[in-house]
């Protein structure tokens, strides 16, 4: 799933200082699961905004609005916006894009999308994937080194993991290729360590420009 | 700053509850009630202390409430679900307790209905089958008029129970309420006798019989013709209509069941100190109802079992006893009742007064000669599908076509025969009118989850002293304290009032089924809440980011809609403060409502339903601060309630704070065991600390 959180109040207040009628939009899919732009986030962040901006003395009218999924035209359809200055989206990114596509008006981001990943405990997320577009983890024990090896290394550990087995970036995680070892230890497949990887298609990541697919025996 | 009672605000309506219960599974006290009593929706209101609102929800369906309140067998208690965690609830001695709180409420409402409808009614008997189709005839616009021919309307309620059980004032209560709609009652008429069954059909448009099973069986031994040899139903009349028949020094009563025990008990109370009785059954097979089994016992009521009636000795007309003959078995193979004695093994029973209690049968002779057909055993034929006996447009109702019942079985017959007289007379068709659905009763609790239950044990129910109540017919039983049903009321599990998922709204994310401390989510491509296990916490409600749950017993959403309403106008010269406080039914029911009139009570089934939301709105809605009393994870009614609300303030505190108002505006406090000082105390405290940061 995606995972987002939302921004901070005072940037989302800052955003919407000059609007006084504005209609927050959730997300019922994947900001949902994550708590951070389903229809019950989107209360809240109105019920906050509304609160802070009439003690502000400036008061907003706020409406709100859930629909099931923001990056699909069918459910933005039946959607209103007719007399909002603008839009405040709590779906993700993708979400955000789509509404500014379909309105006349600003739409803006209450949410920062971070990362696609799973829930570890009930209220914390981690990333695992970062859509790389050319897997590996086939090779890794299904543990992603992209992601979760600070250097994205292909062929780790780098050997500069803590005693603690920590990764040396300092970011607090665990070293990912000392989690690969093991998982492909416990797997009976370490012997495929000692093959070098390939050099990596770095093309079919984001960073080489916007990804697009299509499949075209299921076009309309 | 004065304190003052402050109306606290509850917004659980009915028509939302009714609504989404109905299509509800029930709970099985509400499947066993005859007229299948919301009883988790009143009891549920009484532990509000909303007492009047509990009246309405049970004289809805009931018009002889207050009767069942006091003699109702209660079989809603027999099958309440507590019973696998403890004892049941004391839904009953509740009932009477809400009913005698909302005395002077429902005199007030009691108002003629009008008369719409062109067409009239006559109905004979006035018991609890003929007053409740009487009542309901009247709701609808029909002129009704009931022929009786005691003195007294109630039909075997004012005639024969026993004012001991049930008080003649409690019962004129009922009879009151559905007199007040209009209906003309014509007592010391006896239709056979004053008026023929046809002067009836002649004025009326429809004619109701209902005329209960009046005579007492006698038995066919020697010796049942002197004196004092009694029948049960004229000793009751008389015991009723306060004549004080005349008994010996050593009375003997003839039948195990419940009729016998009231016999033998207003014996004692006539100043006979020495009752017994004898029965075919022994303890165990006695169709007595064990209860009063045992205050009979209590009343030094002794019980011969296993004896069977041979014989009255009779002496220059004297009783001087019975003469029985052991009994080897009671019931036959397939368990049909079919005696069989020990001819050789006999015994005496000394007594000079016996009373025969060995059943009822209806009087039918003012049917001779009448189109309305009797069978060879002397019953009367009615088809069971329109309520119509063998004449058109005369129906049947009650014990005389039921047989020997309870007095509620009799009031839910008299509203199937309110509706198939309606539908007679709309000419509609009568069956398909009357076919009721088959409802689904909720499952017992699984036994994983009995343990996770907290136990309480039930509020115990008084009886006078038997010393004190064998000297007078005066109700033996004492009605509930205040505080007693609050506590009682408490006791509750609410089932089949939890968790229901809008699948619409779900978005799978599993949260609901993480935080139920009982596992009553399933969730799938969707949540489901699995209704004989969620036992109505409400956390999942709270916590779920769809907002998809909402309760079937009360609106989740509710107090997010209503708050600027709990919260009224803000006056912006305002000295003290305005607070909200939020605390669960218990706590509001046995803590009072001494509040300073700054303090705006929210009253609720638990804390554990608050959310970030509703917490939130208060300040939105002009509140200048919160606070929610929490009870103890040991005493509160629900499991990990105390760990989740805090942290829910928490955050809203947090929340509050970014956006530069004091956190402290938000804040709770704990029950402990003296919830109603910390109560007290909570709004001082929190309207001196709100006081020092100003207006919000
Ligand atoms: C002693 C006793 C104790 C009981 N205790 C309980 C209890 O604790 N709890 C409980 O739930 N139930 C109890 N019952 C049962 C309950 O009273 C009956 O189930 C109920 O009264 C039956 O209602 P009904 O309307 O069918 O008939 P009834 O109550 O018998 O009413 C019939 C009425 O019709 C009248 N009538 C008959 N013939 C004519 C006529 N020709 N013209 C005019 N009027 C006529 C009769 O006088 C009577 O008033 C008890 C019954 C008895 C006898
Ligand atoms: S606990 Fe309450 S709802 Fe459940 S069966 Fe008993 S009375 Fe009914
Ligand atoms: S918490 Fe709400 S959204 Fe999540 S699974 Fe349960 S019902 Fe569905
Ligand atoms: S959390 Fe409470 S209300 Fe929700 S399903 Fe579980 S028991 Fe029912």
């Amino acid at each position: 799933m995606i995972v987002a959180d939302q921004k901070p109040i005072n940037e989302i207040l800052g955003m919407l200082e000059r609007y006084d009628k504005v209609l927050f939009v959730g997300c019922q899919t994947c900001v949902a699961v994550c708590m951070a732009g389903g229809e019950k986030e989107t209360g809240v962040l109105a019920s906050l905004v509304r609160l802070a901006r009439q003690k502000a003395g400036q008061p907003i009218e706020i409406d709100e609005a859930a629909i099931q999924r923001q990056c699909e035209e069918e459910f933005i359809e039946p959607l209103e916006a007719d007399g909002y200055q603008a839009i405040l989206s709590l779906g993700c990114g993708v979400g955000v894009n789509k509404l500014a596509d379909h309105f006349g008006i600003p739409v803006l981001p209450g949410l920062n999308t971070g990362f696609m990943g799973h829930i570890e405990e009930h209220g914390v997320w981690a990333e695992t994937c970062a859509g790389c577009g050319d897997c590996v983890l086939h090779r890794t024990g299904g543990i992603c080194p992209v992601v979760r090896c600070a250097k994205s290394l292909m062929n780790g550990p780098c050997g500069g993991y803590t005693d603690d087995g920590l990764c040396e970036s300092g970011t607090g995680a665990p070293c990912a290729w000392i989690a690969i070892y093991k998982r492909l230890k416990e797997l009976g497949l370490l012997e495929s360590m000692t093959e070098t990887s390939p050099p990596k298609d770095w093309s079919k990541d984001r960073f080489s420009g916007p990804r697009t697919r299509v499949r075209e025996d299921v076009r309309l | 700053m004065g304190t003052e009672k402050r109306e606290a605000h509850h917004y659980t309506t009915y028509a939302y509850n009714a609504e989404i219960k109905e299509k509800r599974p029930y709970p099985p006290c509400r499947a066993a009630c005859p007229v299948n009593t919301d009883v988790q929706g009143y009891v549920g209101l009484i532990a509000q202390g909303r007492y009047e609102d509990a009246f309405e929800l049970i004289h809805a369906v009931n018009p002889i409430a207050s009767t069942c309140s006091l003699i109702c067998h209660h079989p809603c208690e027999q099958e309440c679900r507590r019973n696998d965690v403890d004892e049941p609830l004391a839904i009953r001695h509740l009932k009477r307790f809400a009913l005698e709180q909302a005395t002077e409420y429902r005199r007030k409402k009691r108002k003629p209905i009008p008369q719409t409808k062109e067409e009239s009614i006559a109905i004979i008997g006035s018991g609890p089958a003929g007053l409740t189709a009487a009542n309901d005839l009247a709701e609808l616009g029909y002129k009704v008029t009931v022929f009786e021919r005691h003195p007294t309307l109630g039909g075997m309620l004012s005639s024969a129970i026993p004012p001991y059980r049930l008080s003649r004032e409690a019962l004129q209560e009922d009879i009151d309420d559905v007199l007040a709609k209009g209906i003309e009652a014509r007592t010391n008429c006896q239709i056979g006798k004053d008026l023929t069954l046809n002067d009836l059909t002649e004025e009326y448009d429809a004619v109701l019989i209902a005329v209960g099973l009046s005579l007492s069986r006698s038995l066919p031994i020697p010796g049942v013709d002197a004196p004092d040899v009694l029948l049960a139903i004229p000793f009751l009349n008389d015991v009723a209509y306060g004549k004080q028949p005349k008994v010996g020094e050593k009375v003997l009563v003839i039948g195990g069941g419940n009729v016998a025990i009231d016999v033998a008990r207003s014996a004692r109370r006539l100043g006979c100190e020495h009752v017994e009785m004898v029965c075919l059954e022994s303890a165990e097979e006695m169709p007595a109802w064990s209860w009063e089994v045992e205050e009979a016992a209590e009343e030094a009521i002794e019980v011969h079992h296993r004896w069977g009636p041979q014989a009255i000795r009779v002496n220059d007309g004297k009783v001087e006893g019975l003469e029985v003959v052991k009994v080897k078995s009671v019931f036959d193979e397939d368990g049909r009742f079919s005696p069989v004695f020990y001819d050789d093994q006999t015994s005496f029973i000394p007594a000079d007064t016996i009373i025969i209690t060995i059943g009822q049968m209806s009087d039918l002779s003012f049917l001779e000669g009448t189109p309305v057909e009797v069978d060879e055993r002397g019953r009367l034929i009615w088809d069971r599908d329109t309520q119509m006996s063998s004449a058109d447009g005369i129906f049947t109702t009650g014990e005389v076509i039921t047989g020997p019942g309870s007095a509620i079985a009799a009031a839910a017959n008299g509203h199937r025969a309110a509706k198939a007289i309606d539908l007679y007379l709309r000419g509609e068709d009568i069956k398909l009118g009357l076919v009721a659905e088959e409802k689904e009763t909720i499952l017992a609790f699984p036994e994983e989850l009995v343990q996770k239950l907290s136990k309480q044990s039930r509020e115990k129910i008084v009886h006078l002293a038997p010393k004190i109540r064998t000297s007078n017919f005066d109700l033996f039983e004492v009605g509930y304290e205040e505080q007693a049903a609050l506590m009682e009321a408490r006791r509750c599990r609410t089932c089949g009032g939890g968790a229901i998922v809008n699948a619409a709204q779900c978005a799978a994310c599993l949260t609901c089924l993480r935080i139920c401390p009982y596992d009553a989510p399933l969730v799938t491509s969707k949540a489901q809440m699995i209704p004989e296990i969620c036992q109505v916490c409400g956390l999942c409600a709270a916590e779920c980011p769809g907002l998809a749950i909402n309760m079937v017993s009360y609106d989740a959403g509710e107090f997010r809609e209503h708050m600027s309403d709990i919260i009224g106008d803000v006056d912006p010269e305002r000295d003290a403060p305005i607070l909200v406080a939020f605390r669960c039914n218990h706590n509001a029911g046995v803590n009072g409502d001494q509040l300073p009139d700054n303090v705006r009570p929210v009253h609720m089934h638990c804390v554990s339903r608050l959310d970030v939301l509703d917490l939130l709105k208060a300040f939105e809605c002009g509140a200048d601060g919160a606070y929610v009393m929490i009870c103890d994870e040991e005493n509160g009614k629900y499991k990990n309630v105390p760990s989740r609300v805090k942290k829910r303030i928490e955050y809203v505190r947090q929340l509050i704070s970014n956006i530069g108002l004091e956190s402290e505006r938000l804040s709770y406090f704990e029950a402990g065991t003296h919830p109603d000082e910390v109560w007290r105390q909570a709004a001082r405290k929190m309207t001196e600390k709100v006081k020092a940061l100003g207006k919000d």
